[in-house]
Protein backbone atom coordinates (compact mmCIF):
# COMPACT_ATOMS: atom_id res chain seq x y z
CA UNK A 1 0.00 0.00 0.00
CA UNK A 2 1.48 3.28 -0.80
CA UNK A 3 0.97 6.49 1.18
CA UNK A 4 1.13 9.56 0.27
CA UNK A 5 1.17 13.05 2.42
CA UNK A 6 2.06 15.42 0.38
CA UNK A 7 1.04 19.57 0.49
CA UNK A 8 -1.76 21.46 -0.10
CA UNK A 9 -3.90 20.65 -3.77
CA UNK A 10 -3.66 23.26 -6.44
CA UNK A 11 -6.99 23.57 -7.45
CA UNK A 12 -6.49 25.76 -10.64
CA UNK A 13 -3.78 28.33 -11.68
CA UNK A 14 -3.60 31.67 -13.20
CA UNK A 15 -0.95 32.33 -15.34
CA UNK A 16 0.85 35.56 -15.13
CA UNK A 17 4.23 37.09 -16.29
CA UNK A 18 5.57 37.92 -12.72
CA UNK A 19 8.77 36.61 -12.26
CA UNK A 20 9.77 35.20 -9.42
CA UNK A 21 6.02 34.73 -7.72
CA UNK A 22 4.86 32.70 -10.62
CA UNK A 23 1.80 31.52 -11.72
CA UNK A 24 -1.28 32.13 -9.51
CA UNK A 25 -1.85 28.84 -7.58
CA UNK A 26 -5.65 28.50 -5.92
CA UNK A 27 -4.67 25.90 -3.66
CA UNK A 28 -6.09 24.05 -0.95
CA UNK A 29 -4.93 26.18 1.41
CA UNK A 30 -6.47 29.47 0.30
CA UNK A 31 -9.59 28.18 -0.36
CA UNK A 32 -10.11 26.95 3.49
CA UNK A 33 -8.68 30.06 4.82
CA UNK A 34 -11.48 31.99 2.86
CA UNK A 35 -13.84 29.18 4.36
CA UNK A 36 -12.82 30.14 7.52
CA UNK A 37 -12.81 33.47 7.66
CA UNK A 38 -16.41 33.13 6.67
CA UNK A 39 -16.86 30.94 9.70
CA UNK A 40 -15.11 33.56 11.83
CA UNK A 41 -17.05 36.25 10.42
CA UNK A 42 -20.42 34.50 10.29
CA UNK A 43 -20.10 33.83 14.10
CA UNK A 44 -19.05 37.31 15.25
CA UNK A 45 -22.51 38.26 12.93
CA UNK A 46 -24.63 35.59 14.68
CA UNK A 47 -22.99 36.65 18.05
CA UNK A 48 -23.55 40.26 17.68
CA UNK A 49 -26.89 40.37 16.28
CA UNK A 50 -29.35 41.60 18.38
CA UNK A 51 -27.59 42.89 20.87
CA UNK A 52 -29.49 44.49 24.03
CA UNK A 53 -28.12 46.83 26.82
CA UNK A 54 -29.80 45.10 29.43
CA UNK A 55 -31.54 41.87 29.76
CA UNK A 56 -29.01 40.10 28.09
CA UNK A 57 -29.20 36.53 25.35
CA UNK A 58 -26.29 33.61 26.66
CA UNK A 59 -25.09 34.35 22.68
CA UNK A 60 -24.79 38.32 23.95
CA UNK A 61 -23.34 37.44 27.13
CA UNK A 62 -21.00 34.52 25.08
CA UNK A 63 -20.13 37.61 22.84
CA UNK A 64 -19.38 39.86 25.82
CA UNK A 65 -17.18 37.02 27.45
CA UNK A 66 -15.02 36.68 24.01
CA UNK A 67 -14.44 40.38 23.77
CA UNK A 68 -13.45 41.00 27.59
CA UNK A 69 -11.30 37.60 27.40
CA UNK A 70 -9.39 39.63 24.09
CA UNK A 71 -9.30 42.21 26.08
CA UNK A 72 -7.74 40.96 29.19
CA UNK A 73 -5.31 39.34 26.94
CA UNK A 74 -3.74 42.11 25.38
CA UNK A 75 -4.56 44.76 28.03
CA UNK A 76 -3.07 42.23 31.14
CA UNK A 77 -0.18 41.31 28.79
CA UNK A 78 0.53 44.80 27.33
CA UNK A 79 -0.95 47.28 28.90
CA UNK A 80 -3.46 49.51 28.52
CA UNK A 81 -1.27 51.52 25.15
CA UNK A 82 -1.85 48.78 22.92
CA UNK A 83 -5.62 48.21 23.18
CA UNK A 84 -5.76 49.37 19.94
CA UNK A 85 -3.83 45.60 18.62
CA UNK A 86 -6.97 43.63 20.60
CA UNK A 87 -8.67 43.02 17.24
CA UNK A 88 -5.49 42.09 15.58
CA UNK A 89 -4.36 39.49 18.54
CA UNK A 90 -8.04 38.18 18.30
CA UNK A 91 -8.12 37.45 14.28
CA UNK A 92 -5.09 36.21 14.76
CA UNK A 93 -6.63 33.62 17.27
CA UNK A 94 -9.66 33.09 16.15
CA UNK A 95 -7.94 32.21 12.30
CA UNK A 96 -5.58 30.07 13.81
CA UNK A 97 -7.97 28.37 16.21
CA UNK A 98 -10.26 27.79 13.25
CA UNK A 99 -8.01 26.67 10.90
CA UNK A 100 -6.63 24.12 12.93
CA UNK A 101 -9.79 22.62 14.18
CA UNK A 102 -11.46 22.38 10.35
CA UNK A 103 -9.24 19.21 10.12
CA UNK A 104 -12.04 18.22 12.12
CA UNK A 105 -14.54 17.88 9.46
CA UNK A 106 -12.21 16.77 6.68
CA UNK A 107 -10.81 20.17 5.54
CA UNK A 108 -7.34 20.57 5.04
CA UNK A 109 -5.83 23.14 7.93
CA UNK A 110 -4.58 25.86 6.31
CA UNK A 111 -2.18 26.02 9.08
CA UNK A 112 -0.79 22.74 7.53
CA UNK A 113 0.67 24.87 5.20
CA UNK A 114 3.97 26.74 6.16
CA UNK A 115 2.85 29.82 3.88
CA UNK A 116 0.29 30.83 6.48
CA UNK A 117 2.25 30.91 9.52
CA UNK A 118 4.87 32.51 7.44
CA UNK A 119 2.89 35.15 7.04
CA UNK A 120 1.66 35.63 10.46
CA UNK A 121 5.51 35.12 11.66
CA UNK A 122 6.16 38.04 8.97
CA UNK A 123 3.55 40.43 9.90
CA UNK A 124 4.15 40.13 13.85
CA UNK A 125 7.73 40.81 12.99
CA UNK A 126 7.51 43.62 11.21
CA UNK A 127 5.33 44.94 14.01
CA UNK A 128 8.31 44.08 16.69
CA UNK A 129 10.50 45.95 14.74
CA UNK A 130 8.18 48.58 14.09
CA UNK A 131 7.52 48.79 17.97
CA UNK A 132 11.33 48.58 18.54
CA UNK A 133 12.07 51.33 15.87
CA UNK A 134 9.00 53.57 17.44
CA UNK A 135 10.40 53.18 20.90
CA UNK A 136 14.45 54.04 20.33
CA UNK A 137 14.51 55.12 16.93
CA UNK A 138 16.20 54.23 14.16
CA UNK A 139 19.54 54.38 15.63
CA UNK A 140 18.54 52.71 18.82
CA UNK A 141 17.31 50.21 16.65
CA UNK A 142 20.80 49.38 15.08
CA UNK A 143 22.47 50.35 17.89
CA UNK A 144 20.80 47.36 19.73
CA UNK A 145 22.67 45.00 17.59
CA UNK A 146 25.86 46.03 18.85
CA UNK A 147 25.17 44.98 22.09
CA UNK A 148 26.73 43.89 24.98
CA UNK A 149 29.52 44.46 22.07
CA UNK A 150 30.25 45.06 18.60
CA UNK A 151 31.51 41.51 17.56
CA UNK A 152 27.54 40.35 19.05
CA UNK A 153 26.49 42.13 16.12
CA UNK A 154 25.80 38.83 13.45
CA UNK A 155 24.66 36.72 16.13
CA UNK A 156 22.24 39.80 17.69
CA UNK A 157 21.40 39.51 13.98
CA UNK A 158 20.33 36.45 13.80
CA UNK A 159 18.65 36.07 16.81
CA UNK A 160 16.21 38.58 15.75
CA UNK A 161 15.56 36.42 12.21
CA UNK A 162 15.48 33.67 14.25
CA UNK A 163 12.25 34.87 15.93
CA UNK A 164 9.77 34.89 13.06
CA UNK A 165 11.29 31.68 11.74
CA UNK A 166 10.92 29.55 14.85
CA UNK A 167 7.41 31.26 15.70
CA UNK A 168 6.15 29.93 12.16
CA UNK A 169 8.27 26.55 12.58
CA UNK A 170 6.60 26.00 16.13
CA UNK A 171 2.70 26.32 15.09
CA UNK A 172 3.79 24.76 11.47
CA UNK A 173 5.52 21.60 12.84
CA UNK A 174 2.70 21.16 15.16
CA UNK A 175 0.28 21.04 13.18
CA UNK A 176 1.78 19.29 10.33
CA UNK A 177 3.01 16.51 12.33
CA UNK A 178 -0.59 16.30 13.54
CA UNK A 179 -2.04 15.25 9.58
CA UNK A 180 1.20 13.37 9.05
CA UNK A 181 0.38 11.00 11.97
CA UNK A 182 -3.18 10.94 11.32
CA UNK A 183 -2.10 10.08 7.75
CA UNK A 184 -0.21 7.30 9.00
CA UNK A 185 -2.66 6.62 11.54
CA UNK A 186 -5.27 5.91 8.96
CA UNK A 187 -2.82 4.51 6.69
CA UNK A 188 -2.18 1.64 9.10
CA UNK A 189 -4.97 0.74 10.33
CA UNK A 190 -6.73 0.82 7.03
CA UNK A 191 -3.68 -2.08 6.37
CA UNK A 192 -4.61 -3.50 9.72
CA UNK A 193 -8.22 -4.38 9.15
CA UNK A 194 -7.48 -5.35 5.57
CA UNK A 195 -5.34 -7.80 7.04
CA UNK A 196 -7.08 -8.99 9.92
CA UNK A 197 -10.74 -9.41 7.47
CA UNK A 198 -9.06 -11.05 5.03
CA UNK A 199 -7.86 -13.76 7.21
CA UNK A 200 -12.04 -14.48 6.51
CA UNK A 201 -12.86 -17.75 4.43
CA UNK A 202 -13.73 -16.80 0.77
CA UNK A 203 -15.54 -13.74 -0.62
CA UNK A 204 -16.67 -12.33 1.93
CA UNK A 205 -13.11 -11.58 3.63
CA UNK A 206 -12.57 -10.47 0.09
CA UNK A 207 -15.37 -7.92 0.47
CA UNK A 208 -14.69 -7.13 4.20
CA UNK A 209 -10.73 -6.72 3.76
CA UNK A 210 -11.69 -3.79 1.42
CA UNK A 211 -13.31 -2.09 3.93
CA UNK A 212 -10.95 -0.02 6.42
CA UNK A 213 -12.92 -1.17 9.49
CA UNK A 214 -10.50 -0.35 12.19
CA UNK A 215 -10.57 3.47 10.95
CA UNK A 216 -13.73 4.20 12.54
CA UNK A 217 -12.58 5.30 16.18
CA UNK A 218 -9.36 4.60 17.18
CA UNK A 219 -8.00 8.02 14.73
CA UNK A 220 -10.45 10.16 17.01
CA UNK A 221 -8.36 9.35 20.14
CA UNK A 222 -5.39 10.84 18.87
CA UNK A 223 -7.14 13.14 17.28
CA UNK A 224 -7.73 14.70 20.88
CA UNK A 225 -4.46 15.16 21.38
CA UNK A 226 -3.39 16.29 17.62
CA UNK A 227 -6.16 18.57 16.82
CA UNK A 228 -7.82 19.90 19.75
CA UNK A 229 -4.89 20.27 22.37
CA UNK A 230 -2.09 20.82 19.55
CA UNK A 231 -4.46 23.33 17.89
CA UNK A 232 -5.88 25.14 21.27
CA UNK A 233 -2.24 25.35 22.60
CA UNK A 234 -0.52 26.47 19.24
CA UNK A 235 -2.88 29.39 18.44
CA UNK A 236 -2.52 30.72 22.62
CA UNK A 237 1.16 30.32 22.04
CA UNK A 238 1.28 31.85 18.53
CA UNK A 239 -0.74 34.92 20.33
CA UNK A 240 1.23 34.74 23.34
CA UNK A 241 4.31 34.98 21.51
CA UNK A 242 3.40 37.89 19.44
CA UNK A 243 1.65 40.15 22.56
CA UNK A 244 5.04 39.06 24.74
CA UNK A 245 7.28 39.88 21.69
CA UNK A 246 5.80 43.52 21.10
CA UNK A 247 5.37 44.67 24.79
CA UNK A 248 9.00 43.75 25.00
CA UNK A 249 10.34 45.78 22.01
CA UNK A 250 8.37 48.44 23.73
CA UNK A 251 9.76 48.26 26.89
CA UNK A 252 13.24 48.18 25.59
CA UNK A 253 15.54 51.03 26.09
CA UNK B 1 -4.34 17.33 -9.60
CA UNK B 2 -1.13 19.43 -8.59
CA UNK B 3 0.03 19.27 -5.20
CA UNK B 4 2.36 21.88 -3.91
CA UNK B 5 5.36 21.04 -1.50
CA UNK B 6 4.39 19.60 1.92
CA UNK B 7 7.20 22.47 3.40
CA UNK B 8 7.77 25.24 1.59
CA UNK B 9 6.51 28.64 1.23
CA UNK B 10 4.37 29.78 -1.90
CA UNK B 11 4.87 33.18 -2.91
CA UNK B 12 1.16 34.20 -3.75
CA UNK B 13 -0.33 31.63 -0.91
CA UNK B 14 2.06 33.67 1.68
CA UNK B 15 0.76 37.18 0.41
CA UNK B 16 -2.96 35.96 0.32
CA UNK B 17 -2.76 34.93 3.80
CA UNK B 18 -1.25 38.58 4.41
CA UNK B 19 -4.35 40.05 2.86
CA UNK B 20 -6.61 37.61 4.51
CA UNK B 21 -5.03 37.92 8.64
CA UNK B 22 -5.74 41.66 7.53
CA UNK B 23 -9.39 41.39 6.11
CA UNK B 24 -10.03 38.98 8.99
CA UNK B 25 -8.68 42.07 11.27
CA UNK B 26 -10.96 44.30 9.93
CA UNK B 27 -13.52 41.86 9.90
CA UNK B 28 -13.60 40.69 13.13
CA UNK B 29 -13.26 44.03 14.45
CA UNK B 30 -16.22 45.44 12.72
CA UNK B 31 -18.75 42.34 13.24
CA UNK B 32 -17.32 41.29 17.22
CA UNK B 33 -15.71 44.60 18.80
CA UNK B 34 -17.67 47.38 16.97
CA UNK B 35 -20.93 46.51 18.27
CA UNK B 36 -20.37 44.74 21.62
CA UNK B 37 -18.14 47.85 22.73
CA UNK B 38 -20.53 50.06 21.48
CA UNK B 39 -23.13 48.29 23.32
CA UNK B 40 -20.48 48.36 26.46
CA UNK B 41 -20.27 51.47 26.45
CA UNK B 42 -24.27 52.39 26.20
CA UNK B 43 -24.47 50.18 28.90
CA UNK B 44 -22.21 52.68 31.02
CA UNK B 45 -23.72 55.20 29.81
CA UNK B 46 -27.13 53.88 31.34
CA UNK B 47 -25.26 53.32 34.47
CA UNK B 48 -23.82 56.22 35.07
CA UNK B 49 -26.76 58.17 34.20
CA UNK B 50 -28.92 55.98 36.84
CA UNK B 51 -26.39 56.79 39.47
CA UNK B 52 -26.67 60.32 38.68
CA UNK B 53 -30.32 60.26 38.92
CA UNK B 54 -29.96 58.36 42.18
CA UNK B 55 -27.80 60.98 43.62
CA UNK B 56 -30.06 63.63 42.74
CA UNK B 57 -32.70 61.91 43.98
CA UNK B 58 -31.09 61.68 47.15
CA UNK B 59 -29.77 65.25 47.27
CA UNK B 60 -34.15 66.77 46.68
CA UNK B 61 -34.71 64.15 49.71
CA UNK B 62 -32.18 65.40 51.92
CA UNK B 63 -33.40 69.30 51.06
CA UNK B 64 -37.12 68.07 51.49
CA UNK B 65 -36.15 66.13 54.57
CA UNK B 66 -34.45 69.86 56.24
CA UNK B 67 -37.11 71.57 55.14
CA UNK B 68 -39.54 69.35 56.96
CA UNK B 69 -37.66 69.24 60.07
CA UNK B 70 -37.40 73.36 59.85
CA UNK B 71 -41.30 72.97 59.51
CA UNK B 72 -41.59 70.73 62.24
CA UNK B 73 -39.25 72.44 64.60
CA UNK B 74 -41.27 75.65 63.94
CA UNK B 75 -44.36 74.41 64.55
CA UNK B 76 -43.07 72.94 68.18
CA UNK B 77 -41.71 76.24 68.58
CA UNK B 78 -44.98 77.94 68.14
CA UNK B 79 -46.95 75.15 69.98
CA UNK B 80 -44.45 76.55 73.53
CA UNK B 81 -44.72 79.70 72.63
CA UNK B 82 -48.75 79.48 72.81
CA UNK B 83 -48.84 77.18 75.64
CA UNK B 84 -46.68 79.49 77.76
CA UNK B 85 -48.88 82.74 76.46
CA UNK B 86 -51.81 80.46 77.40
CA UNK B 87 -50.23 79.96 81.18
CA UNK B 88 -49.08 83.85 81.45
CA UNK B 89 -53.13 84.55 80.35
CA UNK B 90 -54.13 82.22 82.67
CA UNK B 91 -52.24 83.23 85.51
CA UNK B 92 -53.44 86.54 85.27
CA UNK B 93 -56.73 85.74 84.82
CA UNK B 94 -56.47 83.41 88.29
CA UNK B 95 -54.91 86.69 89.58
CA UNK B 96 -57.52 88.67 88.93
CA UNK B 97 -60.29 86.67 89.70
CA UNK B 98 -58.63 85.55 93.24
CA UNK B 99 -58.04 89.73 93.90
CA UNK B 100 -61.36 89.93 92.86
CA UNK B 101 -62.94 87.33 94.93
CA UNK B 102 -60.60 88.78 97.73
CA UNK B 103 -62.17 92.64 97.46
CA UNK B 104 -65.95 91.09 97.22
CA UNK B 105 -65.30 88.84 100.12
CA UNK B 106 -63.60 92.04 101.80
CA UNK B 107 -66.72 94.62 100.77
CA UNK B 108 -69.44 91.22 101.75
CA UNK B 109 -67.39 91.47 104.97
CA UNK B 110 -67.48 95.24 105.56
CA UNK B 111 -70.96 95.25 105.05
CA UNK B 112 -71.78 92.54 107.19
CA UNK B 113 -70.09 93.93 109.94
CA UNK B 114 -71.84 97.66 109.41
CA UNK B 115 -75.15 95.66 109.47
CA UNK B 116 -74.16 93.66 112.26
CA UNK B 117 -73.28 97.04 114.03
CA UNK B 118 -76.46 98.98 112.88
CA UNK B 119 -78.40 95.74 114.45
CA UNK B 120 -76.42 96.14 117.33
CA UNK B 121 -77.46 99.80 117.65
CA UNK B 122 -81.15 99.05 116.76
CA UNK B 123 -80.68 96.16 119.58
CA UNK B 124 -79.74 98.72 122.33
CA UNK B 125 -82.21 101.31 121.19
CA UNK B 126 -84.73 98.19 121.66
CA UNK B 127 -83.86 97.39 124.70
CA UNK B 128 -83.35 100.84 126.34
CA UNK B 129 -86.90 101.52 124.96
CA UNK B 130 -88.01 98.58 126.90
CA UNK B 131 -85.38 98.63 129.79
CA UNK B 132 -86.93 102.55 130.22
CA UNK B 133 -90.47 100.89 130.07
CA UNK B 134 -90.20 98.15 132.33
CA UNK B 135 -87.97 100.46 134.73
CA UNK B 136 -90.71 103.13 134.70
CA UNK B 137 -93.15 100.27 135.68
CA UNK B 138 -91.03 98.92 138.68
CA UNK B 139 -90.27 102.31 139.78
CA UNK B 140 -93.85 103.64 139.33
CA UNK B 141 -94.80 100.33 141.27
CA UNK B 142 -91.95 101.16 143.79
CA UNK B 143 -92.51 104.59 144.77
CA UNK B 144 -96.75 104.68 143.63
CA UNK B 145 -95.89 107.94 142.87
CA UNK B 146 -95.86 109.58 138.86
CA UNK B 147 -93.25 111.23 138.39
CA UNK B 148 -92.93 113.78 136.38
CA UNK B 149 -92.20 113.87 132.42
CA UNK B 150 -89.11 115.54 133.17
CA UNK B 151 -87.60 113.65 135.81
CA UNK B 152 -88.68 110.69 134.14
CA UNK B 153 -86.90 111.76 130.66
CA UNK B 154 -83.36 111.98 132.98
CA UNK B 155 -84.15 109.05 134.44
CA UNK B 156 -84.18 106.74 131.49
CA UNK B 157 -81.01 109.00 130.15
CA UNK B 158 -78.84 108.11 133.33
CA UNK B 159 -79.95 104.39 133.44
CA UNK B 160 -79.14 104.15 129.77
CA UNK B 161 -75.82 105.91 130.50
CA UNK B 162 -74.82 103.47 132.72
CA UNK B 163 -76.01 101.01 130.84
CA UNK B 164 -73.71 101.55 128.01
CA UNK B 165 -71.13 102.00 130.61
CA UNK B 166 -71.40 98.39 131.98
CA UNK B 167 -72.65 96.57 128.14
Amino acid sequence: MELDISGAKVYFTIPTEIPILGDIQISETMIVSWIVMILITGLCIWLTHDLKVENISKRQALAEMIVEQANKFVVGNMGEKFRHLIPFVAALFATSIVSNLISLIGLRSPTADLSTEAAWAVVVFIMITAQKIKTGGVGGYLKGFTTPIAIMTPFNVLSELATPISMACRHFGNILSGVVINGLIYGALAVASSALLGLLPGIVGDVLAKIPILDVGIPAVLSVYFDWFSGFMQAFIFCMLTVMYIANAAEES
Amino acid sequence: MQVQELVGIVPWTFIAQICNLFLQVYLIKRFLFKPINNMLAKRKELADAQIQEAVKAKEEAETMKSEYEQGIRDARNKANEIVAAAQKTAAVQSEELLKEAASQAAAMKAKAESDIAQEKRKAVNEIKDEIGGMAMEIAGKVIEREISEEDHAKLIDDFIANVGETS
